[in-house]
């Protein structure tokens, strides 16, 4: 199981090796089936027709299917609202995010070793800080700034990059170029912000898909912020309307799980169109 | 020299958001949270201070035990078993082989879902009558029981559908291993090492200590993601069964106005954190025998 072949020796075909393969391919597909059966459960359940007895059996998929159920979603709430509002926060936190994250990852990897080090310890310690911990102080400060039923608790994260890690993934990405590139770049007049712009960027494509992913569900899957703070229908965001349309009617599981399916599919997308940049072995392997 | 220094100034400046944001969402609010631990506040009126007070009112209500258990169950029980099976991800589709992209992709998906659609999915698993888990176990002429309403199997059954949103741990750990050198491997085979020397003396020392920085990351995580289920699938019950920490937070706070309190609990909390974090540090540190060389 642990891979310890190197993969330059020459192999030859042979049964024992191809059994070992086989094996490796039936694990994977059982383990692949427990991962994606949640997903196949909600957009099952979600095209069955609503109001009748539910089967004690599985049923994959619903003799018809019931796409009218997605349309309901936004006749009984305004989920058509709470798409823009969610669109809205995470269309201004990814780009801010990643603006925020690779300047802060860029100046770390540009400073001095002693400076370096110390904002290392410092990043790795506000990852280390529970952000429960932090929930109700923030809260009363931002009520104190006058800023509940806003945006702007939700989008305040976007100055630390979503999350500390990002800001690491782009250190980590940015100490990879020859410093002597800077250096150069440096003494043919260009700014730090230039250097980071024309230099460091261009050579971080598949961290900024990975870091953009990242923040683009750090902000689209948010549920407890919006939670806390938003307080009038208008700013609701597709989490806190999927658990209204619960609250409102709790067995009404193929509406209920529309709207599950509702908030999954947009971060879904974005997944599978990035995922082949950083699930790689050049990204991988910092190569 | 005076280009130097401006060269540098605009470095750090690239810095001031981020140091801006340490500052306004972490810094401030902690040294908030310590305050507001000693003193009574309702959202409205001014702090008027305690002492100690919400301290002994903590300690003396036993709800604050029970969450602390479960908080506690969750993070002995659940924390390593996420850990073992990024680790055993990471192993098996680390070797490129063919459509083992599709698989590590599939791998990553339950990480994708938000947490609020995540749990009612699984609060339609976990449905006794209707459920597909029971539809399986019934059909296997299994025992069917009804999960979240069970006291005994509430908590057992939300550290199980914490078991897949495993992505982040995964791909950590697939990077740590790519960065094993082969050579190192092919010594270990040229002395005739078998393949579970290679991994308990190669491959487990070098990823050590990405194990113990995802260990610290996913208890610290643990006290937010049981938050989101708790709160939509089981409000706490049955009987207190899965009422965790945050969510006492979130009750005392937000729904009783006791700020005070909530810090406490807090500020509790954080030091427990501080404390197990030390003690994972210590067993990496002491019981697997890994030093930097």
């Amino acid at each position: 199981m642990t891979k310890p072949e190197p993969t330059h020796r020459p192999r030859r075909w042979s049964w024992r090796r191809a059994g070992a393969s086989g094996l490796f391919h039936v694990a994977a597909i059982v383990i692949s089936l427990a991962f994606v059966l949640p997903l196949v459960w909600m957009v099952s359940v979600s095209l069955r027709k609503t109001g009748l007895t539910l089967p004690h059996t599985i049923q994959w998929l619903p003799q018809e299917p019931q796409w009218q159920n997605y349309l309901r979603l936004f006749q009984i709430l305004p989920m058509g609202r709470y798409f823009l509002n969610s669109l809205l926060i995470t269309a201004l936190g990814v780009p801010l995010s990643l603006l925020f994250g690779s300047w802060a990852g860029f100046a770390m990897s540009q400073v001095g070793k002693r400076a370096r080090r110390r904002l290392l310890a410092f990043t790795v310690i506000l990852m280390m800080v529970p952000t429960t911990a932090l929930w109700l102080a923030r809260f009363v400060m931002f009520a104190r700034l006058g800023q509940t039923n806003s945006y702007i608790p939700l989008l305040a994260p976007v100055l630390l990059g979503a999350s500390p890690l990002l800001v690491l993934l782009f250190y980590w990405n940015f100490r990879r170029i020859p410093l002597e590139t800077f250096e150069s770049a440096r003494l043919d007049g260009a700014t730090p912000l230039l250097s980071w712009w024309h230099i460091a960027l261009p050579q971080a494509r598949p961290t900024l898909a990975a870091a953009a992913m990242l923040a683009f569900i750090f902000f689209w899957n948010d549920f407890i912020t919006p939670l806390l703070y938003l307080r009038s229908q208008r700013l609701y965001t597709l989490s806190i309307g999927l658990m209204q349309l619960q609250e409102m009617d709790k067995t009404n599981w193929p509406l209920v799980l529309a709207a599950a399916a509702l908030v999954t599919l947009p971060p879904l997308l974005i997944f599978l169109a990035v995922q082949r940049k950083f699930l790689n072995e050049s990204w991988l392997s910092g190569k | 020299m005076k280009r130097f220094f401006t060269h540098h100034a605009a470095t750090y400046s690239l810095l001031a958001p981020y140091l801006i944001g340490a500052l306004l969402l972490v810094i401030i609010p902690a040294g908030l949270a310590f305050a507001l631990a000693f003193y009574r506040y309702d959202g409205l009126m001014t702090p008027a201070w305690r002492g100690w007070g919400n301290f002994i009112d903590v300690a003396f209500d036993p709800l604050f035990w029970i969450a602390l258990a479960n908080s506690l169950f969750f993070i002995v029980v659940a924390v390593p078993l996420r850990l073992l099976a990024a680790l055993g991800l990471a192993l098996l589709y680390n070797r490129p082989r063919r459509g083992v992209g599709v698989y590590r992709a599939i791998a990553y998906l339950p990480s994708v879902i938000p947490d609020a659609a995540y749990a009612l999915v699984w609060l339609w698993i976990f449905n006794p009558l209707y459920g597909p888990l029971n539809a399986i176990l019934n059909a296997l002429g299994l025992p069917t029981p009804a999960w979240l309403l069970e006291y005994s199997l509430a908590k057992p059954a939300l550290a199980l559908m914490a078991l897949f949103p495993i992505g982040e741990g995964f791909v950590i750990l697939l990077a740590g291993l790519k960065n094993i050198p082969h050579e190192l491997y092919d010594a270990a085979h040229v002395d005739g090492a078998s393949r579970w020397q290679a991994f308990r003396r190669i491959t487990l020392p070098v990823l050590t200590p990405w194990l113990m920085l995802l260990s610290i990351r996913d208890i610290i995580l643990t006290f937010q993601s049981t938050f989101t289920p708790a709160f939509l699938m089981t409000q706490g019950g049955p009987y207190y069964a899965t009422l965790f920490l945050p969510l006492m937070v979130y009750e005392e706070a937000f729904e009783g106005l006791r700020f005070g309190i909530g810090a406490a609990i807090m500020l509790l909390m954080f030091l427990i954190t501080l404390f197990i974090i030390l003690l994972v540090y210590w067993l990496f540190e002491e019981g697997w025998g890994y030093d930097e060389t």
